[in-house]
């Protein structure tokens, strides 16, 4: 993480100008887009999936609710939440990538998830709604590729009702030695192979696991939450801290 | 509680897809849909939330939010939940605690025992109505054979042990010893009082 003054910012383990990140971000995505789903599934052995059933557990969503799913990707947080709000609530899968956006909207709408789902291409640092409006905001594997992620935070709490919660699901630091060890070296010698085999990309997985070392650990993220605004932030490790998730209220 | 996320999401899959099944269940859930019932079971340490949606329940150990029907008590209490007339003794035997709405926990019960499934018609949609036909005759079948052959061998083994073999008397004959044993323990006390006179 940089100084948000500095004109330049990580991108992976590179150092470029600030307005750079952005596009860079675009392109990896762009480029995995159509393989997302079944390199999250090869590459997490199918655990992200409980990560997210986890998040969506915690989220304390009701029927009636509405939910913004931001970097929502390919929408498994949001085919869940649309079940859950009913045709009541409403479900707005945000992405700042069209390509991911279309892959998600056509997977929702090929599993029969419509009319409580909107999908709105948006940047997370200036998000484009209007104030109080969301009951919970959930983030998942997105706030790492976000090039000011403190701006990025604010921009949730501005958009959260009072009484809402944020809750960011995002891989950070192990915490049991052997486990780090074991992780670093399956992110930066098996990850990368794999990505390379099932999606012929293995550039955009180096970055991935780059992208992982240099996003804040639980602590640091913890105090960025609280300096946003949000108040009684906890964080659970899960699987012992390769993911984190983060939950902060407004009050 | 990472690890009960999985096999909460696999029951929770076979209980939804076993209740669409019926074609009932739509209009039963649609009747619930919202409410959340929690049960703490004393052995099991953490609560266990059951929230209906309007397509199916959803379970979880995580889900710590309000609800509308807390329910805390033991696990070999729970067979005795199913009659109503339990729950005022068990709550002063300080066996149970209801929070909330006791009545939606009893509704809730009620979502899958009303689950009438058309077994027959399911095993057609699957395999064909004809191969459907043949197992379900073959099953009912068996299921008469079998009853038939509970009653029979119940019936023989009665017999080989009365008749044949004589291990057991039968229930007459042992009336008859019974009576005769009194009847000879009668007799002693009387030659056994006689015997005393004559030696007086």
């Amino acid at each position: 993480m940089k100084d948000s003054k500095s004109d330049t910012i990580d991108f992976g383990y590179k150092q470029v100008a600030k307005n750079e990140k952005q596009s860079l971000v675009a392109n990896v995505f762009n480029s995995v887009a159509q393989k997302y789903d079944i390199m999250n599934d090869v590459m997490s052995f199918g655990i992200h999936r409980i990560w997210k059933r986890y998040t969506i557990d915690c989220s304390g969503v009701r029927t009636g609710m509405k939910v913004l799913d931001i970097a929502g990707g390919t929408g498994d947080l949001t085919a869940q939440f649309s079940r859950r709000v009913g045709p009541t609530g409403e479900v707005v899968l945000a992405d700042i990538n069209q390509a991911m956006l279309d892959v998600g909207r056509d997977k929702l709408r090929n599993k029969g998830i419509v009319g409580n789902v909107d999908y709105v291409q948006a940047n997370a640092e200036d998000l484009p709604f209007e104030d109080e409006r969301f009951d919970i905001i959930t983030i998942a594997f997105g706030l790492r590729n976000v090039t000011d992620k403190q701006k990025a935070l604010e921009s949730m709490f501005r958009v959260l009702k009072p009484g809402g919660r944020l809750l960011v699901l995002e891989f950070s630091k192990p915490v049991p030695p052997m486990l780090s060890q074991a992780y670093d070296f399956y992110s930066f010698n098996v990850l990368p192979k794999m990505g390379q085999l099932v999606a012929g990309d293995a550039e955009s997985y180096q970055y991935l696991a780059e992208s992982i070392r240099m996003h804040p650990d639980q602590d640091t993220l913890k105090s960025m939450m609280e300096q946003a605004g949000y108040e009684r932030v906890t964080y659970d490790n899960l699987t012992g801290g390769i993911v984190a998730l983060h939950r902060g209220f407004k009050f | 509680m990472l690890w009960t996320v999985l096999p909460m999401q696999a029951l929770e899959g076979l209980v939804n897809h076993l209740m669409h099944l019926d074609p009932e269940t739509p209009a039963r859930l649609q009747k619930l849909n919202g409410r959340r019932v929690r049960v703490s079971l004393k052995e099991l340490g953490k609560p266990f939330t059951v929230t209906v949606t309007e397509t199916g329940l959803v379970l979880s150990w995580i889900d710590d939010g309000s609800v509308d029907c807390h329910i805390v008590t033991e696990l070999a209490v729970l067979p005795e939940l199913r009659d109503s007339a339990n729950i005022t003794r068990l709550i002063k035997a300080d066996k149970l605690d209801i929070e909330g709405d006791p009545m939606l926990a009893q509704q809730l019960s009620k979502l899958l025992s009303d689950l009438d499934i058309d077994w027959p018609e399911q095993l057609s949609q699957r395999i064909g109505d004809v191969p459907a036909q043949v197992l379900v005759n073959a099953f009912e079948r068996g299921r008469a054979r079998l009853k038939t052959f509970q009653t029979d061998s119940q019936q023989w083994l009665g017999d080989v042990l009365v008749e044949e073999k004589q291990v057991l008397a039968a229930r007459e004959q042992f009336i008859q010893f019974q009576n005769d044993l009194q009847a000879l323990r009668a007799q002693l006390d009387k030659l056994e009082r006689h015997l005393q006179e004559q030696r007086n």
